[in-house]
């Protein structure tokens, strides 16, 4: 850059021939370019590998029924997570009504309950099946802190609800 | 009367000390990051919004590989003690060598039978072997006592249960492996992801602006 005027002032006499003498100094501009943006780089990278991790509070398993936690049929939202990136989902406690959803759409359904129960009633269940995977089960759980869910609780399915997904597995012809 | 005349100085600058100063900063941090070690399992984990930093310090880590197997790491710094409490449990006895070459190993990746031969091998002959992982079935929880030597090891001190699992892991070995917790009578984890941004607009999102706000005008 402001080499060049260096170069341009050097004087020679008017038809005097001499040997250039160029400059030894090279312009380090672009070098510090590099460096910095190599350091930019690393420090990025260095910050954004750091795994996170996710709590995860279980309940204690409890044999005497009478210590189970009621929930309003009014307030309930079942997720089960069945095969194949699917959710089926109910209201209240007749699990025949079941609609099936995706991990995207399930947001929507979430929010809508949560919009239309009054915050103590809402409760929601998440049930992951034998063919949800543990990817399933964390996208849910986190879609919980997403929409701000305070209760909710993961469960086994009750073999009937297992079956009943069975069964549309089978009609959807989910493999 | 003679005015000053004002030199007209070059612009250019020197830019070598800073060059300098560049690489000297650039090589610093390469040295100074912390390389990740080799991991022994591989496992891709799932993404979530969490912002918690994964705990380093007193951890059982607990990692289910894509093909449903389970292994165990923890801090290097009471695998010793998890051994005499294991031995103690099982009735196993360990030998000093058993002993070394159990704290020198990454990760267990196998049952109690073959732990010996197992610990014995050297990290490079662990690669690439098709290992049985820990058995967590109903039947023989193996798990179980791992966790429980590993709490007694600690003697009542906070320990991290770190579960790292793969996005393909199938969801009755990730609750087996909750068993295995649960009935050590422990009840919280910390699921290990990689991080993601919050949705935009969602209540979280919400939330978590309030509180920026709040925190502004304190």
């Amino acid at each position: 850059m402001a080499e060049m005027e260096v170069k341009q002032s050097s004087k020679k006499g008017p038809g005097v021939k001499k040997g250039k003498k160029l400059s030894t100094r090279v312009d380090l501009t672009p070098m510090v370019d590099l460096g910095f943006l190599l350091i930019t780089f690393f420090i990025f990278t260095t910050t954004v590998s750091q795994p996170t991790a996710m709590n995860l509070n279980m309940p204690k398993d409890t044999k005497d029924p009478n210590l189970d936690m009621k929930v309003k049929n009014s307030g309930s939202l079942t997720l089960m997570l069945g095969k194949g990136n699917v959710i089926y989902y109910y209201f209240g406690d007749d699990p025949t009504k079941m609609q099936t959803t995706g991990y995207k759409a399930v947001r929507q359904i979430i929010l809508d309950k949560k919009k239309s129960t009054p915050a103590a009633d809402l409760f929601i269940i998440i049930k992951p099946d034998k063919d949800a995977t543990y990817k399933n089960a964390v996208d849910i759980l986190d879609e919980m802190d997403i929409n701000d869910i305070g209760k909710y609780a993961m469960v086994d399915p009750t073999p009937d609800e297992y079956s009943l997904i069975q069964k549309t597995e089978q009609a959807g012809g989910v493999k | 009367m003679a005015r000053a005349k004002i030199k007209r100085g070059s612009t250019s600058v020197d830019m070598t000390p800073m060059c300098d100063v560049a690489f000297l900063l650039l090589t610093f941090f390469i040295l100074a990051a912390q390389f990740k070690p080799a991991e022994a399992v591989e496992v891709n984990p799932p993404s979530s919004v969490s912002n918690k930093v994964a705990p380093e310090k007193d951890y059982l880590n607990v990692t289910i590989s894509k093909d449903n197997k389970v292994y165990l790491m923890m801090d290097p710094k009471i695998k010793g003690d998890v051994l005499d409490e294991l031995g103690k449990e099982r009735n196993m006895s360990f030998s000093a060598q058993d002993k070394k070459n159990f704290e020198n190993s990454d990760f267990i990746g196998v049952p109690f039978s073959q732990l010996k031969q197992f610990i014995a091998l050297k990290p490079e002959q662990v690669k690439g072997m098709d290992l049985p992982g820990i058995p967590v079935d109903s039947t023989n929880n193996e798990l179980k006592a791992w966790i429980s030597a590993a709490i007694n090891a600690q003697m009542g001190e906070q320990l991290n249960f770190l579960i790292k699992g793969d996005d393909a892991v199938k969801y009755p070995t990730f609750k087996a492996v909750i068993d295995a917790f649960k009935a050590n009578d422990q009840y919280k984890y910390n699921l290990v992801t990689n991080s993601k941004a919050v949705p935009e607009g969602s209540e979280l999102y919400k939330k978590n602006m309030m509180e920026h706000a709040a925190g502004k005008k304190q």
